[in-house]
């Protein structure tokens, strides 16, 4: 019989060696994933790097040494006025775009939390159905839309229809459904806070770990997106960074490059400071 | 009772109100996008910048003329095959790398350190994916990978395997890099998403599976997965909708793949809207498509994983119930 159940030493070792294991595999992950970064920094000082197609599908890769290793000097001289000023669109796009998303889509998640409304199960039933279909397949219409009513090389047409994202919604309401409780909603009526600074006084601040959680997400995705803001945006004064990247024919200065990829770390540095684990997130409540 | 119902209908109001911004919101930009998506499928629209779509019927042609034109085209079912192709072989991987490392580094026996830090650096790739770095990435990954295989290549051939190089020439094709790169720079997401569910889920059901001498994989299976359905269904949905409109890393290398075999779906609509004929029509039949691949799929995961039976069958008890009481 003894010998079925195995002993407090053996599963030590066994803990021993999955723990090794795990160790191994994150790090020689974690290197692999963080090399690249190493390789941009060589691409903006050091060899230009690009694939090449070979013979039969196949590619190689070039490497083109600079003549001279950029200065420090000739590398802030990239940051000029003529940069900033997809750098401010794209500031533009992303941090509002992020900010209307997170905002209604935790006031849409409390309304459907909160109170009891006759049409509160259908309408999470419909976010459910919209959150399945991304706007990829609609962004035809969008388009169409767009060139209809002459908004072409308009900032504000990326920046609504954010506004209405139902995956941040769902995510949002996983969070309120654990974290909700109708006891400091009561509480506060009866100190006779109205219903808006109910939300943005008490519950905004339970939902900062979904909240941070999304803005990273968000952020990331709308400060990277190409597809449609290129066929939107055709003025050059009003192209974002993401844009001019894209466009291997531009060949876009390695300051641009940095530039796009400085934010995206700064919001996730920023924001994963507020992210808490431990809370009971999107799981089923017994 | 009553008081209590009457002062909820009093507070109910403003579940409308607050719900309006997004309601209007969506209808005029994403529902109605959808709505003409779908018009615009059975209609004439070409040419750049045509905003007058001409209903199919009205002017002598079949209504099915944009299915039955891309579905004539050889490279549209290239394209659907890869899409599934690419999605799937991503998909098996990422989750078992993903899951299997949230898993343990949420293991309360494991105790294992540094995780804010692996965090940030398996979700680095989709904080720079985009930009250029995704380029190097790329480059990285095949002098990386293809160093590799071909030192087993060369390796095979010496211990006389029975391999030759062409057996292994799916691991030296653009498809291998491109599965490869694209589960780099997904996983990340996976794994944040699965460490937040995972971490949701209360302490007291690890406890009690460990008392009853449940081994890892058993509390896996079955008390973790079940215990986050809402989560595991929020991440399913990411990678379906992620992975099928993928576009950026095929396309990376597309512009010298001139036979086109990494085609994707969304690559297929882009080309037929925005190059050559820019034949609206037929992208919007296209998408169409992808709409159907994902609503079959999407359809399928949810009943698999939130549709609750006993909940419908509780509603339908009760609504006939109703319907006996008010007979």
């Amino acid at each position: 019989m003894s010998t079925n159940i195995p002993s407090l030493s053996e599963t030590k070792k066994k803990d021993l060696i999955l723990k090794i294991i795990t160790y191994i595999l994150s790090i020689g992950l974690s290197i692999l994933i963080l090399m690249p970064f190493i390789f941009l920094m060589r691409e903006i000082f050091g060899d230009e790097t690009y694939i090449q197609p070979g013979p039969g599908g196949t590619f190689e890769i070039v490497r083109v040494p600079r003549k001279t290793l950029m200065t420090f000097k000739e590398f802030l001289g990239l940051f000029n006025s003529w940069s900033f000023i997809p750098l401010k669109n794209s500031l533009i796009v992303s941090v509002t775009s992020t900010f209307l998303n997170i905002y209604f889509s935790a006031l849409t998640a409390y309304a459907l939390t909160a109170y009891k409304w006759k049409l509160r199960e259908a309408f999470e039933k419909g976010i459910i159905i919209a959150m399945m279909i991304p706007t990829t397949v609609a962004s035809l219409g969008f388009i169409q839309l767009t060139y209809k009513f002459g908004l072409i090389n308009k900032l504000f047409i990326l920046i609504i229809p954010a506004l209405a994202t139902p995956l941040t919604v769902f995510f949002m309401r996983m969070y309120l459904k654990a974290t909700f409780s109708q006891e400091i909603l009561e509480a506060a009526r009866i100190d006779g806070a109205g219903e808006f600074r109910i939300f943005n006084q008490i519950m905004l601040p339970i939902m900062k770990p979904a909240i941070a959680t999304q803005t990273i997400f968000c952020f990331v995705s709308s400060w990277s997106e190409v597809w449609v803001p290129s066929i939107i945006l055709l003025d050059d004064n009003k192209k974002t960074l993401s844009i001019f990247n894209s466009a291997k024919v531009l060949a876009p200065p390695g300051g641009l490059e940095l530039m796009m990829v400085i934010p995206p770390i700064l919001v996730y540095v920023f924001c994963s400071k507020y992210i808490v684990e431990g809370v009971a997130l999107g799981s089923v409540k017994n | 009772m009553g008081k209590v119902r009457s002062l909820e209908r009093h507070y109910s109001k403003w579940g409308y109100i607050f719900v309006i911004p997004f309601v209007v919101v969506f209808l005029i930009f994403h529902f109605w996008p959808l709505g003409s998506t779908i018009y615009y499928a059975f209609c004439y629209l070409k040419h750049a910048g045509n905003t007058n779509p001409e209903f199919l019927p009205s002017i002598g042609q079949p209504w099915y003329k944009n299915f039955a034109e891309i579905f004539k085209s050889k490279s549209f079912w290239d394209a659907l095959k890869n899409t599934l192709f690419f999605w799937i072989a991503q998909l098996i991987p990422e989750w078992i790398i993903a899951f299997w490392l949230a898993a343990v580094m949420t293991d309360r026996r494991a105790k294992i350190k540094g995780r804010a830090i692996f965090k940030f650096a398996f979700f680095f790739p989709k904080l720079v994916a985009g930009t250029a770095l995704g380029g190097s990435l790329l480059v990285f990954m095949i002098s990386f990978f293809a160093s590799s295989v071909g030192i087993t290549l060369a390796i095979s051939e010496i211990d006389g395997f029975g391999l030759t190089p062409e057996n292994m020439e799916f691991f030296t094709s653009v498809r291998f890099f491109i599965i490869i790169v694209s589960i780099f720079l997904h996983f990340g997401i996976t794994f944040i998403y699965a460490i937040a569910g995972i971490t949701g889920i209360p302490v007291e059901s690890f406890e009690a599976a460990e008392i009853d001498g449940a081994t890892r994989t058993q509390t896996f299976f079955r008390v973790t997965l079940p215990s986050m359905k809402p989560m595991l269904f929020f991440i399913t949905v990411i990678t379906v909708v992620d992975g099928l409109g993928m576009i950026e890393i095929p396309s990376y290398f597309g512009s010298f793949d001139t036979l086109r075999r990494n085609l994707t779906l969304m690559m297929y609509l882009e080309n037929q809207a925005f190059m050559g004929s820019y034949a609206y029509d037929r992208a919007a039949a296209a998408s169409l498509v992808l709409l159907f691949v994902y609503i079959v799929i999407s359809g399928f995961v949810y009943f698999f994983l939130l549709y609750d039976k006993d909940e419908s069958k509780a509603k339908k008890l009760q609504k006939e119930a109703r319907r006996a009481s008010a007979e």
